[in-house]
């Protein structure tokens, strides 16, 4: 068989083979004889449009220094929303919150250890810092990049970061949407496998 | 009802079962193809979504693939669930096994790189005296090579090189770019050639065993496909020693079944075939089995070339025009290219108008994101990869302590890589950021730490062929020396890897052997 028409067989013969509902159920024969094509078709919204993630892993210190650090890393840019119109660390306190121990323990150990050093050189918590001293303290990510992550946790921390912080922004309903009404690349639709039977 | 006894049983329905299907039912045999996966209606399958509707924005459930550098939340599901059919290793020895179960295999989703091995790798011993010689030349495979082409329709274009044999092009006319024409000048004298990529065309969508082998076999009448067929080991008759026919488990109920043939082909990919063979506990009178397992260790991204005058979007035209490849150019004959701490050599993919990734600038903010529009476009991607040595030391075995969802035992691994590897890695990435340099690119990032094994998903050997059945489990006709009625058709059968992806040496070993299998059939010699 060719495969044009192998396929057409396989999308006619679902539905050929449904029970006609008419012969089980003869109080609604019109609804029942409807051709299935006819479903009603509800439109649905994605669930950051109904509401925010509420932060439940990070201590507040903790998560005021995400955000801190998330503005930092990617501030809104060219008429594109940043990492906090993205909602990208309350995103990331739930994904961190899922992961493995290993994970979690360099998300907390991080923003504790930036929380730490800005309150040992500047007296005051990270959030609070100026853009200078936050470069100061992020001096780490100046080093060039190896495959190896590095040995010191608090620079594997800020090198991790940087990349959950950007991919939670460019990954947004917000991000991708500014994305494509501003007539920029259309980007973020991809091909998705649904789970196999 | 009487259980059917098939002339032969195909264990698997990637391109080396795929193959031995299409071959051995155009010589008239009866053949049942039993498949661990599902048949995949890829129009119902699969669906376009924006990426922030996935539950994890795109990240994946943590923890749900390990292995899988590959996976992301779009493909998850496409890949072997590592819960429901684990592997186990030292955690400081990590392996990535990458698996489909579908009919198909990971024919339906490869990259479709195609390269002929050449006698350096058959007869690879006598180059260098490492390891063994396959017990083929380059000669006795070519021919089959030739009829491959044809079918998954190779595209590249005419070289003429020793280590890389041509294949039977549709030509590749695609001017190559001044890009790739700078890099192979400033190679030249390091004997570095840069050829098109050879790629496997298909129908354009696919090319796979799925579109243009199983097809061709089912339209001869002589298949019988069958999805869902998990199956758990090879049955021999008490008598005779000779396989009568397996065990398998319907993958979604946990069923037992049985099923009869005359031979039985194994063609469940290179680690899976292996698998079943320890656990049916024969066809390893050598005590080699799942022995000698290479693949080919590669580097993403080694060398991250810039072309100047490509930054900030002013790519001259013609400088960018596609791929390019730089075959081995390490310890060949000629001895200017004899490298002073490594046997063997590498190759590697160039992908000029690439752009370079966030991680590579040592930047945040508008910092970062004005070097990422510089730089956009104006990088060159390298994949590096390295030919492993295939060592006795590095093998699979049974972990008698995990089964899978089936009750099946899963294989440990113990693989390593070793000084040959890692000082051809650091050889490859110092010459290759030096011919960039001397064609008057930049070089933005230079890595020589590879992947873990198994990475490249080129797993090889395990279940190699050799004359001697003291040191190999298949003769040269992919045929258990020990069960003359049992043939090995996928890449757990090479003896050295090379440089080259396996697929369409996989390919024509599962043709030569099948035909081979058919003769002798038809002989009553099995
Ligand atoms: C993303 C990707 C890119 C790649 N790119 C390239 C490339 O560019 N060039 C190249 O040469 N190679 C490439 N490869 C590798 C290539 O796909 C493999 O070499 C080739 O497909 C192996 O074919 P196979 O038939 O041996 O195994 P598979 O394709 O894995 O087929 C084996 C089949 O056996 C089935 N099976 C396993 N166990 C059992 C069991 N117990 N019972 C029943 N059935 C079983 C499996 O479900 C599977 O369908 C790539 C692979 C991937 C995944």
């Amino acid at each position: 068989m060719k495969r044009r028409k192998f396929i057409q067989t396989l999308a006619v013969t679902p539905a050929a083979a449904l029970p006609i509902v008419s012969e089980s159920n003869a109080e609604t024969p019109v609804v029942a004889q409807r051709p299935q094509e006819e479903a009603p078709k509800l439109e649905t919204a994605s669930l950051d449009a109904a509401g925010e993630t509420m932060p439940r892993f990070f201590s507040a210190a903790q998560l005021a220094a995400l955000k801190k650090l998330s503005n930092i890393i990617l501030p809104p840019l060219n008429s594109m929303p940043g990492a906090l119109d993205a909602g990208a660390p309350e995103f990331l306190d739930f994904l961190i919150g899922k992961s493995t121990a290993e994970r979690r323990q360099i998300y907390t150990a991080g923003l504790n250890t930036l929380n730490a050093q800005a309150t040992k050189r500047f007296g005051k918590a990270f959030a609070d810092v100026t853009d200078a001293q936050a470069a100061e303290l992020l001096a780490p990510l100046k080093q060039p990049w190896t495959y190896e992550p590095p040995a010191d946790p608090f620079a594997r921390f800020l090198r991790e970061a940087k990349q959950d912080i950007r991919n939670a922004t460019i990954n947004s309903r917000e991000y991708v949407t500014a994305g494509s009404s501003g007539g920029r690349r259309g980007g973020g639709v991809g091909q998705y496998w649904y789970p196999i039977d | 009802m009487a259980e059917k006894e098939y002339d032969v049983l195909i264990v698997g329905s990637g391109a080396s079962g795929g193959m031995a299907a299409y071959s051995l039912t155009q010589k008239g045999l009866k053949c049942l193809l039993l498949e661990a996966g599902a048949l995949v209606d890829f129009q119902r399958q699969r669906g376009l979504k924006p990426v922030y509707e996935l539950p994890y924005r795109g990240f994946g459930k943590p923890g749900r693939l390990p292995h899988v550098v590959q996976a992301n939340e779009f493909n998850a599901n496409q890949w072997v669930d590592e819960q429901q059919v684990p592997y186990t290793h030292d955690p400081k020895s990590p392996y990535n096994w990458v698996r489909v179960r579908m009919v198909g295999g990971k024919s339906l989703f490869w990259a479709r790189m195609s390269y002929r091995l050449s006698d350096y790798e058959f007869k690879a011993k006598d180059h260098d005296g490492f390891g063994d010689n396959w017990p083929i030349s380059y000669a006795e495979l070519a021919p089959f090579y030739d009829r491959v082409d044809p079918i998954f329709r190779v595209s590249g274009r005419k070289e003429g090189l020793p280590q890389l044999p041509d294949s039977q092009f549709i030509e590749d006319k695609s001017p190559d770019g001044a890009a790739l024409e700078r890099i192979g000048t400033a190679g030249k004298s390091r004997g570095m050639t840069v050829t098109k990529i050879r790629r496997s065309l298909g129908d354009g969508q696919f090319a796979s065993s799925f579109n243009l082998l199983l097809p061709a076999a089912q339209a001869t009448g002589n298949l019988t496909i069958v999805p869902n067929a998990v199956v758990r080991e090879i049955t021999t008759d008490k008598a005779t020693g000779k396989a009568n026919g397996v065990s398998f488990v319907d993958r979604q109920s946990g069923r037992e079944l049985h099923a009869k043939a005359k031979v039985v082909v194994l063609g469940a990919s290179c680690l899976e075939s292996t698998r079943i063979l320890l656990n049916s506990k024969i066809a390893n009178s050598s005590g080699v089995l799942g022995h000698y397992l290479h693949d080919q260790f590669y580097i993403s991204n080694g060398v991250m070339g810039v072309m100047p005058e490509a930054k900030d979007g002013k790519a001259p035209r013609g400088l960018v025009a596609g791929a390019g490849y730089i075959p081995r150019f390490r310890n060949l004959k000629d001895p200017k290219t004899k490298a002073k701490n490594f046997l063997r050599g590498y190759a590697c993919d160039l992908y000029p108008g690439a752009t370079p990734d966030a991680k590579l600038f040592p930047a945040w903010g508008a910092e970062l994101q004005k070097q990422l529009d510089t730089f956009r476009g104006a990088g060159i991607g390298t994949t590096i990869m390295g030919e492993v040595l295939p060592r006795f030391e590095n093998f699979v075995k049974l972990d008698p302590t995990v089964k899978d969802a089936w009750g099946i035992s899963v294989l440990n691994f113990q693989c390593r890589y070793t000084d040959n590897e890692f000082n051809m890695a650091k050889d490859a990435v110092d010459t290759i950021s030096q011919v960039f340099k001397d064609a008057g690119f930049e070089v933005l990032n230079a890595n020589d730490k590879m992947h873990p094994p198994g990475y490249s998903i080129h797993e090889l050997g395990t279940c190699r062929m050799g004359d001697n059945p003291k040191n190999s489990v298949l003769n040269k006709w992919n045929q258990s020396h020990d069960v003359k009625n049992l043939f090995v058709m996928d890449g757990s059968s090479f003896v050295t890897s090379g440089t080259q992806n396996p697929t369409l040496t996989i390919l024509a070993l599962a043709m030569r052997a099948s035909e081979y299998l058919a003769e002798q059939a038809g002989k009553g010699a099995l």
